[in-house]
């Protein structure tokens, strides 16, 4: 059989099916990338590693305190007497009874949320830590303690390997007052050194490191700012 | 009812000019409150009042002098003999308490400045106690703007009603009259002439008190108390442990620093939320000092007073001699051409 090849007829069909396969390709790789850009939340707890002191410098979780006009990286940082880090400017913490911080609900302190003294009551993200004198700890409530601003769960999302998030209902309990340290605050900015969350997580082994610092409106210490690392594992709900 | 004839009101009715005067006072009592911007500074006035509430009394302050004064006591004796009797068990010189105990000779040193400078604050708090209370027994702050824009809106309703109906007149002036009477006799009642001139004197002493420098500079001070204490009761007290020293025995000879150590939760509950709520209120304190001096504020109620009921008495209704016209016209012998 004779077939009468048409003139260009391949060449065109070359051109269209490399066309289809390119438009295809960029299809399927714009697919992908979305699927890959999009951040993943990370609905569980973020389990505490406690704060130790490892060859003189803190390792695991700690809070720190910068003064008003100073840097969070430089300091000048508030020493803590009471804290069992070498470095009095770190105060290193403990995991709770839910073993640290979850995200997509609250984890509210108790209804008395002080004993006599101004200890915090608090234990379920961290233990009551002694802060010169008087146990601070930590809770996430649904109406922010200082601000009376409605808040919502804590969430934390990964992309590429990178954490983000928003903990504007996180705040500290001490000597019977409640001082919020979210970031952003609960009214969704960020005042002066109030730092977005960040931090890194990995997905194979699900340990996680976070960071934020959020500066402390009103109050005795209006204008100083909470720097907060907790590291440790993450576990999904 | 009579008729009246003429180009003029025929019934009594005010002085123009007065009439206008009195017009202008309401405007100016309504003006005043936003040119002072008071709706905005004295709520705030009101707030600090309210923040400063607990801190304000005899008992709180006599115990906060007390506190400093404990503070005071234990670091004397950590930096003195407590220095000595370790320098003396351990063979060192006393000098070399900054060598054993860096943080605790570091707070000795800060120590006399805080000291000077929280003992002068609380006097100065203290010895407003008086001014204090006189403020805090006026009405509330947040009510001042409308102790004149009420006035101000009556003013203006009844001169308005002079205006349209003139022979109310009459009985509009004597409201006029009782308002202007209210006005003199309000500050009297509210005895603001001895309580906004203390107001004005609390301002003034807070001057220095209530700024966002001084404000940060005792957070420093709590910061360096704070870590002092903890040195004291964290280095010191065990190294006198160490010496040698029982309990008992550090409690006998250095009674300043276990007072100072037993009490330290009682002193960071007592003096936190105080410095908390100066903190708090320092934009509060400088919307009320921006406010015009306290002591004018019962003559911006009796000035008005005056003149609002002064005006009014004068102006009118005015006499016959005033109003040709006012002869009704039944009365009057009929007119060529009347019939």
């Amino acid at each position: 059989m004779n077939y009468r090849h048409a003139p260009g007829f391949g060449r065109t069909s070359l051109v269209v099916g490399a066309a289809l396969l390119a438009t295809a390709a960029t299809t399927f790789a714009a697919a992908s990338t979305s699927a890959t850009t999009a951040p993943k939340r990370l609905v569980g707890t973020f389990l505490i590693t406690k704060g130790t002191n490892v060859r003189g410098a803190p390792h695991g979780s700690y809070f720190r305190m910068v003064d008003p006009g100073g840097s969070t990286t430089k300091g000048k940082f508030f020493s803590n007497p009471d804290s069992r880090a070498i470095n009095k400017t770190f105060t290193l913490i403990s995991p709770g009874t839910a073993g640290g911080l979850k995200t997509g609900s609250f984890q509210p302190a108790p209804s008395t949320a002080f004993d006599a003294k101004g200890d915090s009551r608090a234990k379920s993200i961290i233990l009551p830590t002694n802060f010169t004198g008087i146990n601070f700890s930590v809770a996430t409530e649904s109406t922010d303690a200082q601000t009376k601003i409605k808040v919502s769960a804590p969430s934390i999302t990964v992309l590429k390997g990178k954490l983000s998030g928003d903990l504007r209902a996180f705040a500290a309990n001490w000597n019977n007052l409640s001082f919020n340290q979210g970031s952003p605050k609960p009214n969704g900015t960020r005042p002066g050194l109030t730092a977005p969350v960040t931090g890194t997580y990995n997905a194979k082994t699900h340990a996680y490191v976070l960071t934020w610092a959020s500066e402390i409106i009103g109050g005795p210490f209006n204008d100083f700012t909470g720097v907060w690392h907790l590291t440790g594992t993450f576990r999904a709900k | 009812m009579p008729v009246l004839s003429g180009q003029s009101s025929p019934v009594p009715g005010p002085r123009r000019w007065a009439i206008g005067v009195i017009a202008a006072i309401g405007v100016a009592l309504i003006v005043l409150p936003f040119v002072f911007s008071m709706f905005a500074r004295a709520p705030k006035g009101a707030s600090m009042i309210a923040g400063f509430r607990p801190y304000m009394t005899t008992a709180r302050l006599d115990g906060n002098q007390r506190e400093i004064r404990q503070i005071n006591s234990g670091v004397h004796e950590a930096t003195t003999t407590a220095a000595s009797a370790l320098a003396s068990g351990s063979g060192h010189a006393a000098g070399s308490l900054a060598a054993r105990l860096p943080d605790v000779a570091a707070f000795g040193s800060q120590w006399g400045p805080i000291d000077t400078s929280m003992t002068n604050m609380l006097t100065t708090i203290q010895s407003n106690l008086g001014n204090y209370d006189a403020v805090a027994a006026l009405p509330k702050f947040t009510l001042f703007p409308w102790f004149f824009v009420i006035p101000g809106i009556i003013v203006l309703i009844i001169v308005l009603i002079a205006v349209v109906r003139p022979r109310l007149w009459s009985a509009a002036r004597w409201v006029l009259i009782a308002l202007g009477i209210g006005l003199i006799l309000a500050p009297v009642a509210f005895q603001m002439f001895s309580r906004a001139p203390a107001g004005g004197r609390m301002v003034k002493a807070f001057q220095t008190i209530e700024t966002t420098a001084n404000v940060q500079s005792i957070q420093g001070d709590f910061g360096t108390i704070a870590s002092g204490q903890g040195a004291i009761q964290l280095e010191l007290v065990p190294s006198l442990r160490s010496a040698g020293l029982t309990d008992a025995q550090i409690a006998a000879r250095f009674p300043g620093i276990v007072r100072l150590d037993n009490n330290w939760v009682g002193i960071l509950n007592d003096l936190t939320p105080m410095i908390g709520a100066m903190s708090d209120n320092v934009g509060n304190y400088q919307a009320v000092a921006a406010l015009p001096p306290f002591a004018l504020f019962p003559w911006f109620f009796v000035l008005p007073g005056l003149l609002i009921g002064g005006l009014a008495f004068a102006a009118g209704p005015r006499g016959r001699r005033d109003q040709p016209n006012l002869v009704p016209v039944r009365n009057r012998p009929a007119a060529e051409g009347e019939s």
